[in-house]
């Protein structure tokens, strides 16, 4: 059946769909209206409307060790707010989905134009190593389908998965068939919290004991985590490849970017990665077959910057600050690339 | 001895200083499980001295980050009311950098035990003031004495409309086992309050021993069976209901 829904909407019937036992959230725009969709389904999902933004997330680290799908939503001011928990999601490990709907910072910023500023610090954002799934959809039919998937992959790796939105995708409404949408559910294999005498720390361990000073402990237990993750990520290989055969350019962008250089695909080959970390491997190979390469993007540079780092290449930037987009300001950003 | 199916064995010998009235706190909390028949007990704690205890159970167990134990172990109950869940603490971490989910938890009156360790300093970096180090009490961060007022932690947790607050210590064994005890058994969010200087970061810096230590809460504390405010020299159970 066809509905017309919002991005955020989106979410709520996906994370619904996914199996979703736990939310708690603190108002924020503009991902507010994912906490108001799931205020609505409470038959089915646990809900509390937590004191701040850190702890929204810790009720969601507890819920998932009871045994619950947890997912938290917020945008750029609390994403920062719960960075730390990310790592202790990692450390634990238990699975944990955060939405970031990004909007303009730094700090208040401008309230609440959308963005993608949050880039790097959806991959990094907490201290120490660690590596996480991050996805970031394009449309409504997308926010549905990969908050499914992003449930899916922190049920399968035992870690935070961050599903990226922006202010424009998650308010975007469209029509869409979410029966036409084909999904598989994934379930844990750990037993939740109850008899089972575990400990479940943040601290590095040696046999049940906490032990903080061994190297050698710390490096086996990081490589594995770090196996683990990247395992899983391999089987949600999600990305958008737009072949123009006559382009000797490649342009890349995602999010709510990528829709409005569409129209670019009749001149330009487009690229839009849907899991943005860890970076899809077969850009390596797609990426030899231009001489340009423009990262599209509503911040700084900051894929560029990551992508410069694994094609270990010169890579152009088009940036669009300041919560405006417009088709007309990249083609003329793009014929001043072409110009030099 | 069949409190002791409640300790890790992977655990000992303890990591805590000799002296340390967490040791006593952590086997009183055994024996009050096993008498309660509590195998279904879940423990979660933040981070510090007391919140390393988290792995001294043989219970399931959470060790989180730094103040967010309590909003943890809510998202735990919330999952699970069958679980009786518990949250050891330091006041550093529970009324410090948690402050605000204490607030709200009791707010809320989220159905958790919360057992707050009071040793007056941030004991495991060394012995800084935290937010209940007596005026005068001497920390590395205020050498010559402790100028600002304590926070008045049974005010805060009284300024409900239900409240379950308890204060002991573990030189009054018995009496922190019954503290423990109604705690475990209220229906709602119950705090209590340990009180027992650090030894080693803080009474020796104000040449306190372990025995002077041990003597003054001795000599100080009067057990107070009324259930109303308690003044500042008494331990006891004041609750609502």
């Amino acid at each position: 059946m066809k509905k017309l829904l919002s991005g955020n909407e989106a979410i709520v019937e996906g994370a619904l769909v996914a199996g979703l036992g736990f939310f708690s959230a603190y108002p924020i725009t503009p991902a507010s209206d994912i906490m108001q969709g799931i205020v609505k389904k409470q038959e089915k999902v646990r809900f509390i409307q937590a004191e701040d933004e850190i702890a929204a997330v810790n009720m969601c680290v507890g819920a998932s060790l009871a045994g619950a799908k947890v997912m938290t939503a917020t945008s750029g001011p609390g994403f920062s707010l719960k960075q730390e928990t990310i790592g202790l999601a990692f450390k634990l490990p238990t699975p944990l989905v955060i939405v970031n709907s990004q909007r303009v910072g730094p700090s208040t910023g401008m309230p609440t134009l959308g963005s993608q500023g949050d880039i790097l610090q959806s991959k990094s954002g907490s201290h120490g190593d660690y590596v996480n799934i991050v996805l970031y959809p394009n449309s409504v039919e997308e926010c549905f389908r990969y908050t499914i998937e992003a449930l899916n992959a922190a049920e399968e790796s035992l870690s935070p998965v961050i599903l990226l939105s922006d202010g424009m995708l998650s308010h975007t409404y469209e029509t869409v068939d979410l029966d036409s949408v084909k999904y598989s559910i994934k379930n844990r294999m750990r037993k939740p919290l109850g008899e089972e005498k575990r400990h479940f720390t943040g601290l590095l361990s040696k046999n049940d004991r906490p032990q903080t000073k061994d190297s050698q402990v710390y490096r086996d237990w990081y490589n594995e985590r770090k196996k683990e993750v990247l395992d899983v990520a391999n089987r949600y290989n999600f990305y958008e490849y737009m072949e123009n055969k006559k382009a000797d350019t490649l342009l890349i962008a995602f999010g709510y970017t990528s829709r409005v250089i569409l129209p670019l695909k009749n001149k330009y080959s487009i690229f839009r990665p849907i899991r943005m970390f860890p970076v899809i491997k077969e850009l390596k190979e797609i990426a030899k077959k231009y001489s340009k390469i423009i990262v599209v993007e509503m911040n700084d540079g900051q894929y560029r910057h990551e992508l410069e780092a694994f094609l270990k290449r010169d890579i152009y930037s088009v940036t669009q600050l300041g919560g405006k987009i417009s088709l007309k300001e990249i083609e003329d950003e793009l014929s001043k690339i072409y110009s030099e | 001895m069949s409190f002791q199916r409640f300790i890790r064995n992977e655990v000992l010998p303890l990591g805590w200083c000799p002296g340390c009235g967490l040791h006593s706190l952590f086997f009183a909390t055994c024996e009050v499980l096993d008498e309660l028949g509590q195998n279904n007990t879940v423990v979660v704690s933040g981070i510090g001295c007391t919140a390393r205890g988290a792995g001294f159970f043989n219970l399931d167990s959470v060790h989180g980050i730094h103040g967010r134990a309590i909003p943890l172990a809510v998202g735990v109950k919330a999952v699970n009311p069958e679980l009786n869940v518990l949250v050891f603490s330091g006041e550093g971490d529970l009324t410090g950098i948690g402050g605000n989910h204490l607030l709200h938890a009791a707010r809320r009156d989220d159905n958790v035990v919360v057992v707050c360790n009071n040793n007056e300093v941030f004991a495991m970096t060394g012995g800084q003031t935290s937010p209940t180090t007596r005026i005068g009490g001497k920390t590395l961060t205020a050498p010559s004495g402790n100028v600002m007022q304590p926070i008045n932690i049974q005010g805060i947790i009284t300024s409900n409309k239900r409240f379950f607050y308890a204060r002991s210590s573990p030189v009054f064994k018995d009496h922190l086992k019954e503290c423990l005890k109604q705690a475990f058994e209220y229906d709602g969010f119950a705090f209590i309050e340990i009180v027992f200087p650090c030894i080693e970061n803080y009474s020796k810096k104000m040449d306190q021993s372990l025995a002077c230590v041990m003597k003054d809460l001795k000599g100080k504390y009067k057990i107070c069976n009324e259930n109303r405010m308690l003044n500042d020299d008494e331990i006891g159970i004041f609750r609502s209901e």
